[in-house]
């Protein structure tokens, strides 16, 4: 397999370049790992962010549904993934409540 | 997991012009995907586009590639298959290039049952040139060019695949980029005219005037309009008019590839074995 | 140079000289007068290792035979006049990304359906530009059964010296013409192949679209480590879609110029019987091409027998036009008799390369060959 190499100590990791802010990946993701972000100078005027790498259960969802290369999750042996909590799923009903950006009284 | 698609990438034209969300990316990570895991060497392969959002698919990845005329993906393939039958041949068109304008073409490469592989990506629109409507748009939807509401009625590409003679026929969606790979794999594998067809999400053409203007909300409609083909051939014709079936929809592995009944032409001219005739074949029609 | 002695038909001379000449892929559609090639080939080819595909449609047909050719083969097709109309749009996209192949159009009677089984010169001007847009098209018309050999072996190495199509024209006359022609061997047709250049450094070194501003393009075949995209859009040195100021006007400037600014490659004509016109009054210059040809060096040898000094002029490589020629043959001559089985689609050309509206015409378009006679006639008649 065409392996990529994980940043050290990354479970989830964005290219910047390539992202034209779709909203997919955050919508997939069950854990509110990641936001859209405003970002003026982009696209949308938003840019992907990875706010909780904490909660990244390694699913890999946002990897297979990103439609521009954008961002990767690194592999089982690479990194030790959480499990996915019920904070998790609160703060990415919050995210995709949202118009999937954190909501500003997110703690 | 984490894929190095820049290996089959033609990096330097990063990122793609497809819109944001718009399902082609994903189609084209499986369709990496796919061809990784059957160690295809990037020099063995070539990737033949239409004209439309999809025609861009074959610049994007570092293979052989060509982007032809509206329509005539696999006219182009058949030459560069037949010329070369032991490379890897895909096409990659949109539901307008290989059903209106490609119709024939299509109809006739199924027929042939040249060993190249389809990937129809059915989006339901013209979306390149914003908006005019396909042979699969539904009717009732607004398009550019039946702003009253589009009254020309559908079909279903696989059925028009199968009955043209294509061994393989499947159809996925963008939705499970998983089950995409697997069929494509499938479909590159398998010896004979393998027919995929891939619904996708154009939300800012179709979508935007038909109410589902974000990625998500088209992605749902397409999970609403397809179904298992198990679960599909369950129901009842009520049932099954508003559903697409998904998955393997025909596969038929004894039948005989264009290429290969041409080695045996290429033998009876050479001297090598008799004239073909009706008793070499099961079908005598 | 030796020659043998071949018995055969027009389109069957094209066919054979097809394969001698290295071509490995056919494609094509029935249509009438050209099917004989296509059904000539489909035996020749398979035999020698290559292929020959019936196509669904005309269109399929030359779609093939391009892919064929991006692959790296030498490929053909043959069609007619309603054929060539349905592939304009592809020959367009082969001329755009310099694909070579010859395409074969044994002219009927037009325009539309026409007169399917008779003979015309009707497809001329179409031959000049049959797609929309800026490019030269190269177009050599056989005047004789050896040429309808000669001029598709000549045809192939054109296409890959120039990498574009090259039609040859026959017409329903000469394809179906049954006769002697006198071929060169074999052996002088494989030993005069100059196939497409290609780059042989490293892959990451490669431009396909990176050349002179009168080359061709280097396309390499395919599968071979030099992974590169063709397209019909403007494109870049490594054949990706551009729209970039500069690049899309060198590229549409060097497809014209590549072919006009090396024309003395590809023009080809014969004088018969033209040494001794020195201008004076009653010498009649002819000019006629394919089969109308045949009839005019007869119609000549009467002449002459009658005291009337005549000779013809005979463009073989029909487009580009050779005007610089045509120029130098009508200034040397007062009467000049244009002939062809058309309404003056090449009379308007030669009237434009030499700047005279006074030539005389001979024209038919009934589907009927014109005879030495009637050459005969009109020349006595006009002159």
């Amino acid at each position: 397999m065409a392996a990529m190499v994980a940043p050290e100590n990354t479970p989830v990791w964005v290219d910047t370049a390539r992202c034209k802010a779709c909203d997919i990946c955050v919508d997939a993701c069950p854990a509110g790992v990641l936001s859209m972000q405003q970002e003026p100078t982009s696209t949308l005027g938003a840019m992907i962010t990875v706010i909780a790498p904490d909660s990244c259960i390694g699913c890999g969802e946002c990897e297979l549904v990103c439609p521009d290369f954008a961002i990767y999750v690194a592999e089982k042996k690479e990194f030790k993934f959480a499990k996915l909590t019920d904070t998790s799923k609160a703060r990415q009903e919050a995210i995709a409540n949202n118009g999937y950006r954190i909501p500003a009284d997110y703690k | 997991m984490a894929f190095n698609y820049d290996k089959y990438l033609r990096v330097e034209k990063m990122p793609t012009l497809w819109c944001w969300g718009c399902g082609d990316g994903v189609i084209l990570k499986s369709f990496i995907r796919a061809v990784d895991k059957l160690g295809i060497d990037q020099d063995d392969m070539c990737v033949v586009s239409g004209i439309g959002c999809s025609g861009r698919f074959s610049s994007y990845v570092d293979f052989n590639t060509v982007h032809t005329t509206h329509g005539r993906t696999v006219a182009y393939a058949t030459g560069i298959k037949l010329a070369n039958p032991d490379k890897y041949v895909v096409c990659v068109a949109g539901d307008g290039d290989a059903l209106a304008i490609g119709g024939n073409h299509t109809i006739h490469g199924c027929r042939r049952n040249i060993d190249i592989t389809f990937i129809v990506i059915n989006n339901f629109i013209y979306g390149l040139t914003n908006s005019q409507t396909s042979p699969t748009t539904p009717q009732g939807m607004w398009t550019v060019t039946q702003k009253a509401g589009n009254i020309d009625p559908t079909f279903d590409a696989c059925e028009l695949a199968i009955a043209s003679g294509a061994s393989f026929v499947g159809r996925e969606t963008v939705n499970s980029p998983k089950k995409m790979e697997k069929l494509i794999l499938q479909a590159i594998e398998h010896k004979g005219f393998s027919f995929v067809e891939i619904n996708s999400n154009c939300h800012i053409n179709l979508g935007r005037k038909n109410k589902m203007a974000s990625a998500m909300a088209n992605l749902d409609w397409i999970d609403d309009i397809t179904v298992s083909k198990k679960k599909y051939d369950a129901m009842t014709p009520e049932e099954q008019l508003n559903l697409l079936p998904l998955g393997i929809l025909k596969q038929d592995t004894e039948v005989r590839e264009y290429c290969d009944m041409y080695k045996e032409i290429q033998e009876v001219h050479q001297g090598k074995r008799a004239k073909l005739t009706q008793d070499d074949f099961e079908k005598k029609i | 140079m030796a020659t043998r002695e071949v018995i055969s038909t027009g389109n069957e001379l094209s066919a054979i000289a097809a394969v001698d000449a290295g071509c490995t892929f056919f494609g094509g559609y029935p249509l009438t007068p050209s099917s004989e090639v296509m059904h000539v080939i489909s035996d020749l080819l398979p035999k020698v290792g290559g292929a020959a595909i019936q196509m669904e449609d005309e269109i399929a047909g030359i779609c093939c035979v391009i892919g064929a050719a991006m692959s790296g083969t030498r490929a053909l097709t043959a069609t007619s006049g309603p054929g060539m109309s349905l592939k304009a749009e592809n020959l367009g996209l082969a001329q755009m990304a310099e694909v070579p192949l010859v395409c074969v159009n044994v002219m009927r009677g037009g325009p539309s359906t026409g007169l399917p089984t008779r003979v015309s010169q009707g497809d001329i001007k179409q031959a000049s530009n049959p797609s929309h847009g800026d490019y030269r098209s190269i177009t050599l018309c056989a005047g004789s059964l050896a040429e309808c050999y000669t001029e598709t072996v000549r045809a192939f190495n054109l296409a890959d010296r120039f990498m574009q199509p090259v039609i040859v024209l026959l017409d329903e006359t000469l394809g179906h013409m049954h006769g002697k022609a006198d071929l060169p061997t074999v052996e002088e047709v494989k030993a005069g192949i100059v196939p497409r250049k290609t780059f042989d450094g490293p892959a990451d070194e490669y431009h396909p679209y990176e050349c002179g501003p009168t080359d061709p393009a280097t396309l390499n075949p395919m599968f071979e480590g030099y992974r590169y995209h063709y397209t019909g859009l403007h494109h870049d040195k490594n054949g990706f879609p551009t729209e970039e100021i500069e690049t899309c006007r060198k590229l549409i400037q060097r497809l014209e110029d590549k072919v006009m600014a090396h024309q003395d490659e590809i023009e080809l004509n014969e004088e018969f019987m033209c040494d001794d016109l020195t201008g004076e009054d009653g010498e009649v210059l002819i000019i006629a091409y394919g089969s109308v040809s045949l009839a005019a060096k007869e119609a000549i040898r009467h002449l002459r027998a009658d005291g009337i000094k005549a000779g013809l002029f005979r463009p073989i490589t029909i487009w580009p036009s050779p005007a610089k020629k045509i120029r130098e043959m009508t200034d040397k001559v007062k009467n000049v008799l244009c002939v062809e089985l058309n309404i003056r689609q090449y009379t308007e050309e030669i009237e434009r390369a030499s700047g005279r509206l006074d030539l005389e015409g001979l024209y038919k378009v009934n589907g009927r060959a014109i005879s030495p006679h009637e050459i005969v006639s009109k020349v006595k008649e006009v002159f």
